[in-house]
């Protein structure tokens, strides 16, 4: 029997289409087709000056819009020199891992409603009420932020804008306890995530997967870590890695980088020192002729953006790796002989967000 | 917490235990303030930062807006939103016209960092939606601070700001203005 | 008044029952309306939110604009769908839930068929579900509806014998088939529910019923985030409100089933035994919905091997000791 998951289901978290072949409740093949929400963002951007490109990043990644405006920005920053001010390089890790939170509670959210908890969907989207409320009084968005500039962030913290995060930060980690009560420690919800999609570290590493999804296959690899970026180097903060592999281990990751970023907000909030927030420059902006290319750990993976100038005011030729991706082209792989109700946990556990897949 | 090997019962009692946890917070939340807002009869304060339709500030000082219609905004606009016309020029321009297309604005804040003069910002408006496509084009009367009436003072300070300016000039100097303008 | 128009109708048995059937399939209709909005409210509370307002007080005939809606929409039959049991399956839904409520004693005396083997009959009919559910999800020509029938079969099968056989445990406890019977072994002897056979049973009874009508963790025929909404997809208007009608009227039942067999029906002190059949039943119907929202749902697999691994024997065994304790 073929079956048409996609691109209107419930649970495909965009407009995905999964082409399943099934026997019984036995899934036997499928093929994920893409494409539906195709814009040319790639194309777009090379009809543009440099620094008018950063709104469309919102749209790439929309569940993480100022990991892909930091992207965008620091590959221009490479491509033309430019140094960020101290002040601005704490501001920017401070929103990532805000922006991380409010990522990954969309998929702590979704990914409970895909097995059926629809109570914590609404529980965790409470919660990134909370992180988005406090990024709109920052950045005056609630979802494509565009907060990133090059050379620094427009402008410096409101007011009081720190001791609210703290505030948030202490709140969320009861909550995150919560959760585990709710959730993770409850037996249906491991009996429906353990051993369930298991992607072995090989499979993992010739796929080129990134983020959550090798690091729970036992790949120890986070962009934060191997090639620091921002204050990155200057923070303490541990990577979760688990050797499993299953939707389980992918979702532990998670829930354990939830409380890694809080931890780097603090340390964040305590080290920030005073100073101006944006290097002037030109208003014509043109890069010396040469390719730049950079990657930062999104919520999702390893977001690259890669920049090839000439000289004038508009790139020749961007490129970007979106980690969305490259998770997703694993996912026939994983269904192999999985049941038709593993289908949402695993696809739900891979946290694909189809913006950034089309582009 | 990565499981034993099946055993029915085990799991099962586990199961019950674990269930009654979960029930225990969501009994918790059940007691909780809830966060609804009530959207149409109630709405959320909008922070001062918030990037809703912007609006072209009066300077009440000035009697006129701040805007000079230099169009660095559209330059700074990655899709093309802004046009305008501009009204005299030297130290007293100032725009007559000021269009905007919201079907095309991304909201994006890049125009307001544009701007030298503090003529234009994001406001809190957010409810632009609307039934009709060409109640997407927003013109300098749905815009500007004070709206039509602000409008017309801004017309008319400019145009007396500039008669004055070219009253006292030397002739051909007028004669000249004239002549670039044509 | 009233007296004189029982008098009337006692008068003419057949005419008196067909009375008492229109009463209850009115009933049947009607109460769905106030379980789905306790249901909705309940799930807003738990869920941080407020759940329906704006229709009536607090929200309070929002169902009932609802139910208007769904009958005012109009009635799409898929192409390809086999039309006579499309048609038909919401109906058989929705009248083995008016049987059941037919046998079902709110108070002394307020039964519509008093019944000797009434908890058979219950039994019996509530299978007819079953069928209803298989005929949707064949009928509907849609892949998505046949899992979810499909899955409903196997599921509502299996269940169907660890609470048969719970329920069995109660009937040779207190020796009755009738739920009239039931109760006032109850009433005489106190609840079922203190007595440690009755209390397994009434635990497996619980899951079983959780599974019955198709409620988290065992809600896997309608499964949204998997199946779209399972066996009746392609259902549109009167016939799914029929669906949707019979699937809460179910819940009623199945919780007034258990008031009955474990909680002494109408039994209580000082409040009219009217009222205590409702309170239990709502208390119950409350548990329901607090248990539906919290856990995410079971893989086929896992619940048919719950069912079959544990339940059935536990249940066997309870029975087995239910026996040797009841029989005197």
């Amino acid at each position: 029997m073929v079956i048409n998951v996609g691109p209107q289901h419930p649970s495909t978290h965009g407009v995905l289409r999964l082409i399943l072949t099934l026997d019984g409740e036995q899934i036997v093949a499928c093929e994920p087709v893409i494409g539906y929400l195709h814009r040319g963002l790639e194309k777009m951007m090379e009809r543009r000056p440099y620094r008018h490109n950063i709104p469309f990043t919102d749209r790439l990644d929309y569940l993480a819009a100022l990991s892909n405006n930091l992207g965008i920005c620091q590959c221009i920053e490479r491509l033309g020199g430019v140094e960020v001010p101290e002040r601005a390089q704490y501001i920017r890790v401070l929103l990532m891992e805000l922006q991380r939170i409010a990522s990954h509670l969309v998929f702590l959210g979704t990914f409970g409603t895909d097995l059926g908890a629809t109570t914590m969907f609404l529980y965790a989207f409470r919660e990134r009420e909370m992180v988005l409320d406090l990024l709109e009084e920052c950045t005056g968005a609630r979802l494509t932020y565009n907060w990133v500039r090059v050379g620094g962030v427009p402008d410096d913290l409101p007011e009081g804008f720190g001791q609210k995060v703290l505030d948030f930060a202490k709140l969320f980690r009861q909550r995150i306890e919560e959760y585990d009560m709710l959730l993770t420690r409850n037996r249906i919800f491991r009996s429906r995530t353990q051993g369930v999609g298991v992607l072995p570290k090989e499979t993992a590493l010739a796929y080129g997967c990134s983020g959550p999804v090798a690091r729970a296959s036992g790949i120890p690899y986070d962009i934060r870590k191997v090639a620091p970026y921002e204050v990155y180097d200057r923070v303490e903060f541990d990577v979760p890695v688990f050797e499993d592999g299953d939707v389980w281990a992918r979702y532990l990751v998670r829930m354990e980088e939830l409380r890694q970023s809080l931890r780097i907000i603090e340390q964040v909030l305590r080290d920030m020192p005073d100073g101006p927030v944006q290097t002037k420059l030109p208003k014509i902006f043109k890069p010396p002729a040469g390719i730049a290319y950079s990657r930062v750990e999104s919520p999702r993976g390893e977001l690259s953006f890669m920049m090839v100038s000439d000289g004038s005011p508009n790139p020749v030729r961007v490129h970007i790796r979106a980690p969305s991706f490259v998770n997703l082209s694993v996912l026939p792989r994983l269904l192999e002989g999985a049941k038709v109700a593993d289908l949402v946990a695993i696809l739900g556990s891979i946290d694909v967000v189809l913006g950034e897949i089309d582009r | 917490m990565r499981d034993t090997e099946y055993n029915p019962l085990v799991y099962f009692i586990d199961g019950l235990v674990t269930l009654f946890n979960g029930m225990v917070v969501t009994w918790r939340n059940l007691w909780r303030p809830k966060v609804t807002v009530r959207y149409p009869y109630q709405r959320r304060p909008v922070p001062p930062r918030y990037r809703g339709l912007f609006y072209l500030k009066w300077n009440e000082e000035k009697q006129r807006l701040n805007c000079v219609g230099c169009t660095l905004c559209a330059q700074a606009c990655p899709t093309d939103v802004i046009s305008m016309v501009k009204l005299g020029k030297g130290t007293h321009a100032g725009v007559s016209e000021f269009t905007m297309d919201l079907g095309r604005c991304m909201f994006c804040n890049l125009c307001v960092e544009a701007c030298p003069f503090d003529a234009i910002y994001m406001g809190p408006n957010y409810e632009l939606a609307s039934e009709r496509r060409d109640a997407s084009l927003f013109r300098i009367a749905d815009l500007a601070q004070g709206g039509e009436e602000a409008v017309r003072k801004n017309i008319e300070t400019i145009e007396r700001l500039l008669a004055e300016e070219e009253k006292a000039k030397p002739a051909h100097a007028v004669h000249a203005a004239g002549g670039e303008s044509e | 008044m009233i007296e004189a128009i029982t008098q009337f109708f006692k008068q003419y048995p057949l005419l008196w029952t067909f009375v008492k059937a229109v009463v209850l399939a009115s009933f049947t209709l009607v109460i769905p309306l106030a379980v789905i909005y306790v249901e909705r409210k309940i799930a807003g509370f738990i869920q941080s939110r407020l759940g329906p307002l704006h229709v009536g007080p607090q929200g309070a005939f929002q169902t009932a604009a609802d139910a208007l809606k769904l009958l005012l929409k109009e009635d799409i039959v898929p192409e390809g769908a086999d039309k006579r049991f499309f048609y038909l399956a919401p109906y058989i839904a929705f009248i083995s839930t008016v049987l059941c409520f037919m046998v079902l004693p709110f108070a002394p005396g307020w039964v519509a068929l008093e019944m000797n083997v009434a908890v058979l009959f219950i039994i019996g009919v509530s299978l007819f579900n079953v069928v209803s559910i298989l005929m949707a999800g064949w009928s509907s020509n849609n892949k998505y509806s046949l899992l979810g029938g499909l899955r409903a079969v196997a599921q509502l099968l299996s269940y169907e014998i660890p609470m048969v056989l719970s329920v069995l445990a109660v009937v040779f406890y207190t020796g009755s088939l009738s739920l009239t019977g039931i109760i006032e072994y109850q009433v005489k002897h106190g609840w079922n529910i203190w007595h440690p056979p009755i209390m397994i049973a009434a635990l497996i009874y619980f899951i079983c019923a959780l599974a019955e009508i198709n409620r988290t963790p065992f809600d896997l025929p309608e499964a949204e985030s998997e199946l779209v909404s399972g066996f009746n997809t392609e259902y549109s208007g009167m016939r799914f409100a029929f669906f949707f009608a019979s699937e809460f009227a179910n819940n009623f039942f199945i919780t007034a089933f258990a008031a009955a067999l474990f909680f002494g029906g109408w039994d209580g002190p000082v409040l009219p035994p009217i009222v205590w059949t409702f309170l239990k039943v709502f208390v119950m119907i409350f548990v329901f919905m607090w248990v539906r929202w919290t856990p995410p749902r079971l893989r086929i697999d896992q619940i048919l091997r719950f069912a079959w691994q544990l339940l059935v024997p536990i249940s066997l065994a309870n029975l087995l000791f239910a026996i040797a304790l009841g029989v005197r």
